[in-house]
């Protein structure tokens, strides 16, 4: 039988098997640290190379834990090497845990504003055109009398009809006027709308321009957390690549750490910018 | 990804705390997870078939343990971290020998196994079965002080036939002579188990009861209801102490071992999810003050609604399984230690 390994493939195969290939990945440990590299093909086929590294840490720990520590991994991972599978073990993105410090909450007012909206609405939306009553036209009493074209006379007007919402009107100047929902008395201000009216807490607002576009928020909450507690931080972020915008606002929950952090931030160099920070402006003012 | 880069930059301060670590080892929903005594291992079980054990510490997962045949809902690990339970809707409860992962005993029932949990000596163990398939829902309590291939024929120290609404989570007293069931309807009663007879019962919720959690000494436990409300008790007497009012409904509540706080997960239900509103904040962990009843901080994470959440007994991390899949290991920063609640 003529040995089938004989036959060699043409050394295009050769190459094109050799850029194939990818190099093995390496585990090194290094004082204190495991540099794990791998190389991989990402969705455009072209090779990339992977290094994470982990910190070895030691802890002095009770016996039952450190015992069990020592535990042979079982079941699906079973084969898996000492340390983190990078497939189930995934270091997320920091979260901040966001402190609600007004006494109202964002949702209750929104939900509060909605039941209020609605029960005006009852009252006010409906109106009839002949006699000005809190009915639909259609079903007005005046109707028949009012095709004429004569006007009820005030005596006459409105009584309510069936005694629905009896009162709803008086002491309402400008009940009778359409008025759009936001100016109504139960459309609270939105808070989050783009023309929001300035929130209570922007008085402890700064903003920080300047900033280089590989900046994160983790970067920026390790800036300026220092100065006291941050009570919302927001990036500026390109949608598209997700890189920074070169500006942020933080909210402090003190006025004076916000003016502490302007005074010390204000023109320090981080990462190989100046940083210009001052007191965010209300978006009024800034649109001007 | 966790993508090394040269720390080059000129920060102004090297950020001290831990990032949050997300444990992708399940396929489906979570249901529960749970930490053992010392708080080193994490046990997780969701709608696929195999419970998981992750090191809390760093993430990294010991073990799966692969028999069920279908939804683990509800899983418990003994004082001494020996023995894991799980009962699932393939109509078995498993016990597990927690060093190796290798079953070591199976009961089949009647129903599939809604909760789970051993007492605190782990001499014993209840488990309760569904009301489904022409089934009553029934508790168990079992001995498992030696477990064998025979424990699927013992005979159960005790069994109650639980007439009307079926149990939708238990608690052992520490004592090991008395469970708290909370029930479908929101009823939450006590039996003793001398003599297999209901000592008492109250009905503060209006709707199922997800889950129960005590606090540290056990004096005291958390519920967590569909009514939108999570409520804390006197495990003496059943007495409501507090209330803490979400939006949504509350699917599950842990107590803070060394802070006054309250920790709640939940959203809206996983059928409701696509066609309500998709304002993000339904999905966080909350944190309430435990007497003040007021909610105070926030943490973002999960992607669906959060089916469990559970404090490390060092009460410096909390982590939470949600809908989504993922179990989230958050390490609180300083800055929730130096918290003051203002009032």
């Amino acid at each position: 039988m003529p040995a089938a390994e004989e036959v060699k493939s043409s050394w295009a195969d050769e190459v094109e098997l050799e850029g194939g290939s990818l190099p093995p990945s390496t585990e090194i440990y290094e004082n204190g640290y495991k540099i794990v590299t791998e190389y991989k093909y990402n969705e455009d086929d072209k090779k990339i190379k992977i290094v994470r590294t982990y910190k070895i840490e030691k802890r002095i720990v009770s016996k039952s834990i450190a015992l069990r520590k020592t535990w042979k991994k079982f079941g699906e991972c079973a084969n898996d090497k000492p340390g983190p599978n990078p497939a189930t073990t995934i270091v997320a993105e920091d979260v901040y845990m966001q402190y609600i410090t007004s006494k109202e909450e964002d949702n209750k007012q929104e939900d509060e504003g909605l039941d209020k909206l609605k029960a005006l609405g009852d009252k006010n939306v409906v109106k009839c055109r002949t006699c000005n009553g809190d009915h639909w036209t259609s079903k007005c009493p005046w109707r028949d009398t009012m095709l004429a074209g004569g006007k009820v006379p005030d005596d006459k007007k409105a009584p309510a009809v069936s005694g629905a919402a009896p009162g709803g009107d008086t002491g309402k100047p400008g009940g009778s006027k359409y008025v759009p929902p936001s100016m109504r008395d139960g459309g609270v201000k939105r808070t989050d709308g783009p023309n929001m009216t300035r929130r209570d807490d922007s008085y402890s607002a700064i903003r920080i321009a300047n900033l280089s576009d590989s900046t994160t928020e983790t970067d920026l909450e390790d800036l300026v957390k220092p100065f006291g507690p941050i009570q919302k931080l927001y990036l500026a972020k390109d949608k598209q690549t997700g890189l920074c915008k070169g500006f942020a606002y933080i909210h402090f929950k003190f006025r004076n750490d916000a003016a502490k952090a302007i005074s010390i931030l204000n023109g320090y160099g981080y990462d190989h910018l100046i940083l210009s920070v001052d007191w965010s402006k209300p978006l009024t003012s800034s649109n001007q | 990804m966790a993508d090394w880069e040269p720390n080059l930059r000129s920060k102004g301060l090297q950020s001290q705390n831990k990032k949050p670590i997300m444990l992708q080892g399940h396929e489906r929903a979570i249901t529960q997870i749970k930490y053992n005594r010392e708080g080193d291992l994490l046990f997780s079980s969701s709608k696929d078939n195999k419970p998981n054990v992750w090191y809390s510490l760093n993430g990294e997962r010991l073990g799966t343990f692969n028999g069920h045949q279908g939804v683990v809902w509800c899983i418990d690990v003994d004082w001494t971290t020996t023995k894991f339970m799980s009962g699932a809707g393939d109509n078995t409860c498993k016990l597990w020998d927690c060093e190796t992962g290798k079953e070591i005993g199976n009961i089949t029932t009647a129903s599939s196994v809604r909760t789970c949990m051993f007492s605190y000596s782990a001499n014993m163990a209840v488990y309760t079965t569904d009301t489904a398939m022409k089934q009553h829902c029934e508790m168990f309590i079992i001995d498992t002080r030696t477990i064998d291939d025979s424990i699927g024929h013992q005979v159960p120290i005790l069994r109650i036939p639980i007439k009307g609404p079926k149990v939708s989570s238990i608690l052992w007293d520490n004592l090991d002579e008395m469970v708290i069931t909370g029930h479908e309807n929101g009823e939450i009663t006590q039996w003793d188990l001398k003599t297999g007879k209901q000592l008492n019962s109250v009905r503060e919720h209006d709707n199922l009861i997800n889950d129960m959690q005590w606090n540290k000494d056990g004096t005291m436990f958390i519920t967590a209801s569909k009514d939108h409300t999570a409520k804390l008790f006197d495990a003496e007497d059943l007495m409501l102490l507090k209330t803490y009012k979400t939006e949504r409904p509350v699917n599950s509540a842990a107590i803070s071992p060394i802070l006054e706080h309250v920790v709640v997960g939940g959203g809206q239900d996983a059928m409701d999810v696509t066609t309500t509103s998709t304002r993000v904040g339904k999905f966080d962990s909350r944190f309430f003050h435990m007497i003040f009843e007021e909610e105070f901080g926030r943490v973002k994470g999960h992607f669906g609604p959060i089916n469990s959440v559970a404090f490390h007994p060092d009460g410096k991390s909390y982590s939470s399984g949600g809908e989504d899949g993922y179990v989230r290991i958050h390490t609180f920063d300083s800055s929730y230690f130096e918290y003051n609640f203002d009032y």
